[in-house]
């Protein structure tokens, strides 16, 4: 069965298309990223599946269920957590507003809700931060703690929207080794612009600009072009492999980048790979000779 | 001052500005932590057309005014929830046409029978028993929704957005606590006026919040440093015979200025 599964979606807010023939399944623990440019869909693609905005044409399909009958199952962390951090709240709280409506005390917390959270800011790293006021931490620190409150409800997916926009590399980092530890028991979606580190870490790449282009990406050795080195991925290869109008101008464009970093310019091999999933164009990319 | 204690004025006027204050802290400090300021402004002002039209029908003043600044609360909340990023063009229109309403219902009232500079700034030493049931009574209110339902109103000021995905009725919410500030308003009307009301809400709750970390402890501290700026500005009122509320104003933004001074970020 499919976590995510999305079939010939199209949504506007206004008049204008935002989305259009949306085609898109997630698996079992898969690591989904969905990268494009901005204002091209990818947080409004993220508050459909959660069930934010939905539409009339198409179907989103969470667990088997309508997102809204799922939402208990989604952990989801929003963009822009460095807003509000005059706010008077401690880590601990934050972490509590994660906990699903149900059984509850009539004043305050119950004793399960603050051992379930201090376990959600353990699986962090956040523990020692629990009793600190949320504003005095750092912006990689807080956005651990948005993780701890998504973790809090035990969800089986966990969505994040640009989790990292505002740290800095090592901060990044150490949020995307996090999310690959978490990636061992649940299945993680994050949008995001800094798509030379996502790259190491997803399996699977959606490049969402109005319209939907999925990469298998699961098996990096045989699809990409590295520099030598195993774990660089930048984003010359990743435009070659995603953007279906750079395709035509792929060889050019790559063997500049070759010039300046391989020594063997001479051969490019062109090869057609098929994808997982239905793309409208068929994408070209270089293997390694 | 201790003399003073003996009329039944002073201490109607003691016990309403313990008991406003408390309810002002409280609320204030929701409305900061919401960035709802200029909203609880709108409201302030908004209330004088209560006013306008109760003294227009003879109605009580706290009721017509009550009602008119809830009305005015459920209004810009419906407006408001679905176009935040417009919220101050509305908040500027419905203050101002508030106001209006007043002032045209109070020309239209046969004979000047009303003294309006007492609703502008306030008139503590004129508290009436039945006032202070109603100032009682709010604060219960709040006091009851802040404790039972503290979560949720934390959650839906933190984070409204994320409250919502977990099955918080951000809506409600959002709406009560507007419901409460529009009352709040109004009974400090009687202590500090509807002109001076804003300062009342935030300044104390300025000082709270650089000094707590969690909201609760804020609104019961604010609700603290409330209390004490408005008996020290009744002490100020009575000896130098001054307005009360400007003088509680004054007293309150004269302490904000020392604890800024004295007072540094770690």
């Amino acid at each position: 069965m499919y976590v995510v599964e999305i079939k010939n979606l199209c949504f506007a807010y206004e008049k204008d298309m935002v989305l259009e023939n949306i085609n898109l399944t997630v698996g079992e623990k898969d690591f989904l990223a969905i990268i494009g440019p901005n204002g091209g869909g990818k947080s409004t693609l993220l508050k459909l599946i959660l069930g934010i905005n939905t539409s009339k044409t198409g179907t989103v399909t969470v667990l088997g269920k309508t997102p809204t009958q799922s939402l208990t199952q989604i952990g989801y962390v929003p963009q822009n957590t460095n807003v509000n951090t005059d706010f008077p709240i401690k880590v601990i709280e934050v972490v509590m507003m994660g906990h699903v409506e149900g059984k509850r005390p009539l004043f305050g917390y119950g004793k399960h809700e603050v051992l379930c959270a201090m376990g959600a800011l353990k699986q962090v790293g956040m523990a020692d931060f629990a009793q600190t006021k949320i504003g005095s931490l750092s912006g990689g620190q807080r956005q651990r703690v948005m993780i701890a409150r998504a973790l809090c409800a035990h969800p089986q997916i966990l969505i994040l929207d640009e989790p990292t926009s505002s740290i800095d590399i090592t901060g990044q980092r150490e949020i995307y080794e996090l999310l690959k530890v978490l990636n061992e028991h649940i299945t993680v979606i994050v949008v995001s612009h800094d798509i030379s580190v996502i790259l190491e870490y997803a399996n699977k790449a959606a490049h969402v600009n109005k319209t939907l282009s999925f990469h298998d990406i699961s098996d990096k050795h045989s699809t990409f072009h590295t520099h030598g080195n195993d774990e660089h991925f930048c984003e010359i290869e990743l435009l070659q492999m995603l953007g279906s109008e750079n395709c035509d101008t792929c060889t050019s464009t790559g063997s500049a980048t070759d010039d300046t970093s391989d020594t063997s310019t001479s051969s490019v091999n062109d090869t057609n790979l098929s994808v997982a999933e239905p793309v409208e164009a068929k994408i070209k990319w270089r293997l390694k000779p | 001052m201790i003399e003073a204690l003996q009329f039944d004025f002073m201490q109607h006027a003691l016990l309403a500005g313990i008991l406003v204050s408390f309810a002002a802290g409280i609320i204030g400090s929701l409305i900061v932590v919401n960035r709802m300021v200029f909203l609880a402004g709108g409201i302030a002002h908004t209330s004088y057309g209560g006013i306008g039209l109760a003294v227009y029908f003879g109605l009580p003043i706290f009721l017509g005014a009550s009602l008119f600044a809830v009305g005015a609360a459920l209004l810009i909340a419906a407006l408001t929830l679905k176009k935040r990023h417009r919220m101050d063009t509305f908040i500027g229109l419905i203050w101002a046409v508030g106001m209006a309403i007043g002032v045209i219902f109070v020309d239209l009232t046969p004979g000047y029978n009303v003294d309006l500079m007492s609703y502008l700034f306030g008139s503590i030493l004129a508290v009436s028993t039945q006032d202070l049931y109603f100032m009682a009574g709010l604060l219960a209110i709040i006091l009851a929704v802040v404790t039972f339902k503290y979560r949720d109103i934390l959650a839906v000021s933190y984070d409204s957005e994320y409250a919502g995905l977990r099955g918080v009725n951000v809506r409600f919410f959002y709406t009560l606590i507007l419901v409460l500030s529009a009352l709040t308003v109004v009974v400090a009307i009687k202590v500090v006026g509807l002109i001076l009301v804003i300062a009342m809400l935030t300044i104390p709750v300025y000082i709270a919040e650089k000094l707590s970390n969690s909201l609760f402890s804020m609104m019961f501290l604010s609700g603290a440093i409330a209390t004490l700026f408005t008996l020290v500005g009744l002490w100020f009122s009575y000896t130098y015979d001054l307005t009360s509320g400007a003088s509680i104003i004054i007293v309150s933004a004269a302490s904000l200025g020392l604890f800024l001074l004295l007072y540094r970020e770690k």
